[in-house]
C-alpha cells in the first residue's frame, strides 16, 4: 500500500467547506492533501497572501482510510504567469506551482524558473504546442506537470479539453513526471486514488504510471518542494523552540552548537 | 476449460448526508451508469455496457454496490464511472459521487473484502461514539464479522452502523 497524495485543494474561505473536503479525502485514503492558493500577480509587486496556519482548520486530523496516522494538510501556491515574476517570498509554502500562459514561459518555467509543478491548461485549448526540449529539460531537473481531473467532472466541454491536453502531454514526456490531482472545490469532486489511477488510462498513460501519477510521483513533488528550502538539498535549518531553562542559560555561542551536534 | 470471466466492481455511493440515501434503487443505478458511459464512451460505450453489465447487489443503508462485467471491457465502464456527479432516484436528483472499493473476479471475493472493509469503518466508528452503551454495540458487531452466513452478518453491521451513524447524527 503505497501514500496517495492529492496536491490540489482549492481554497476557500470557507473553513467549513475546506473541512468537509479534507474529511471526504481522508475517507476516500488521500494520505496527504496540499490547500492551493491561486495567485495572480497583474503589477509586478503585488502581494502574496500568507496561508493560514493549517491548524486553524482542524483541532484533531481525520484519520486515513486504512492508515492509523492522521492526513497531513500542506499549503501550496500556484501563479498564474502571464508576465515575468521575481522570486519573492515563498517560504510560508511547502508547494510551489506555475501555470504559463504564453510558449515563452512555459520555456523559461521549465528550464530557469525556482518551482516544483507546473500547471496545464484544462478549461481551454492549450495556447502552445509543447515542445521536447524544455519538457525534457524540466523532467531532468525534477519538474512535474500536473493535470487536474475536476473541470472533466463539472462540464462536457471541459471533458473534451482535459483530456486532449492531457494526451498531447503525455505523448511529449512519454509519461514521465505527471501528477494527477483533484482541483477540487467541494467534496463531491474528489475521487478515490484507484478511480484516478484508471482516469490515467484514458490519458493514455501505462497502468505503471498512473498509479505513480497519484503515488511516488506525489511523494516526489513532497521531497523537491522541501529541497527549496535547503542548501543543495543537504543541509536545513529549524526553527528551535527556546524552552525557558535554555533561556536562563549563560553558555557562549560556540559551546552551545557542539553540545547539538555530538 | 472455457469458463466466462467477469470482474465485479465494488462501489461505494458516497452523498454529503446518508438520510438521501434510503430509497436507492438498482434501477437507478443501472439508468445513471448507462447514461455516464454513453456520454464517455459513445455508441461503442453502450454496445459494450449492453452486453455484461449487471448491478447484482445494492445495499441502500451502507450505499454499497456491486456491479458485475466482462473481463475485457470493465477498465472502460470503470473509468465512466469516476464521471458520474448524480444520481436520480425515483424523481429526486442525489448528488453523489462513486468510489471503488475493490475489483474482484468472483462474488466470494468481492463479500471477503466487503466485511473486511465493514469491520474497517466500525473501528473508524468507535472513537467517535458518544455512550458506553454504542461502544458496546460496536465493539459486539466487530467481533461477530465473519463470511459464513455473511447475509445476516452483513445485515447485522449494517443495522449496527445505522444505528450508529444515527446515534452520531442526533
Amino acid at each position: 500500500m503505497s501514500v496517495f497524495m492529492d496536491l490540489n485543494i482549492i481554497s476557500s474561505n470557507d473553513k467549513n467547506r475546506l473541512k468537509s473536503i479534507i474529511e471526504t479525502a481522508a475517507h476516500l485514503g488521500y494520505s496527504t492533501v496540499a490547500i492551493n492558493y491561486v495567485v495572480e500577480p497583474q503589477q509586478k509587486k503585488q502581494e502574496i497572501p500568507k496561508p493560514q496556519s493549517v491548524s486553524d482548520i482542524f483541532d484533531k486530523f481525520p484519520i486515513v482510510q486504512g492508515k492509523s496516522s492522521p492526513i497531513k494538510v500542506l499549503n501550496r501556491l500556484t501563479i498564474i504567469a502571464s508576465d515575468k515574476f521575481t522570486n519573492v517570498l515563498f517560504i510560508y509554502f511547502d508547494l510551489v506551482a506555475v501555470y504559463p500562459k504564453t510558449e515563452k514561459l512555459f520555456h523559461a518555467a521549465c528550464m530557469t524558473f525556482d518551482v516544483d509543478i507546473i500547471c496545464i491548461a484544462v478549461a481551454e485549448k492549450q495556447p502552445f504546442h509543447f515542445k521536447r526540449a524544455p519538457v525534457n529539460g524540466a523532467i531532468d531537473r525534477g519538474v512535474f506537470f500536473e493535470t487536474c481531473y475536476a473541470a472533466a467532472i463539472r462540464d462536457t466541454t471541459m471533458r473534451r479539453y482535459t483530456i486532449a491536453n492531457a494526451i498531447s502531454l503525455m505523448e511529449v514526456c512519454k509519461g514521465k513526471n505527471i501528477i494527477m490531482s483533484s482541483g477540487a472545490e467541494r467534496p463531491l469532486e474528489l475521487r478515490g486514488p484507484y478511480d484516478i489511477a484508471n482516469l490515467g488510462l484514458v490519458f493514455s498513460l501505462s497502468e505503471g504510471d498512473a498509479k505513480a501519477a497519484v503515488s511516488t510521483n506525489c511523494r516526489a513533488v513532497l521531497l523537491h518542494g522541501e529541497t527549496r528550502a535547503t542548501a543543495s538539498g543537504v543541509v536545513y535549518t529549524m526553527k528551535k523552540p527556546k524552552t525557558p531553562q535554555k533561556q536562563e542559560e549563560e553558555s557562549p555561542v560556540s559551546k552551545k552548537a557542539k553540545t547539538e551536534l555530538s | 476449460m472455457v469458463r466466462f470471466k467477469s470482474r465485479y466492481l465494488l462501489c461505494e455511493v458516497c452523498v454529503p448526508d446518508r438520510s438521501s440515501l434510503q430509497l436507492l434503487e438498482d434501477r437507478s443505478i443501472y439508468n445513471t451508469l448507462r447514461a455516464a458511459v454513453k456520454r464517455a464512451h459513445g455508441d461503442y460505450g453502450s454496445a459494450l455496457f449492453n452486453i455484461g453489465v449487471i448491478v447484482k447487489y445494492l445495499n441502500a443503508h451502507t450505499g454499497v454496490v456491486l456491479i458485475r462485467s466482462r473481463k475485457k471491457h470493465y477498465r472502460l465502464i470503470w473509468s465512466a464511472l469516476s464521471f458520474i456527479t448524480c444520481l436520480e432516484n425515483r424523481g429526486q436528483m442525489v448528488q453523489c459521487f462513486l468510489n471503488c472499493l475493490h475489483v474482484g473476479g468472483t462474488i466470494r471475493t468481492c463479500q471477503k473484502f466487503l466485511v473486511k472493509y465493514n469491520r474497517q469503518q466500525l473501528h473508524r466508528m468507535l472513537p467517535d461514539c458518544k455512550t458506553d452503551a454504542e461502544k458496546q454495540e460496536v465493539r459486539k458487531a466487530i467481533l461477530s464479522c465473519s463470511l459464513s452466513n455473511v447475509r445476516d452478518e452483513e445485515a447485522d453491521e449494517d443495522g449496527s452502523d445505522d444505528d450508529d451513524d444515527d446515534d452520531k447524527e442526533t
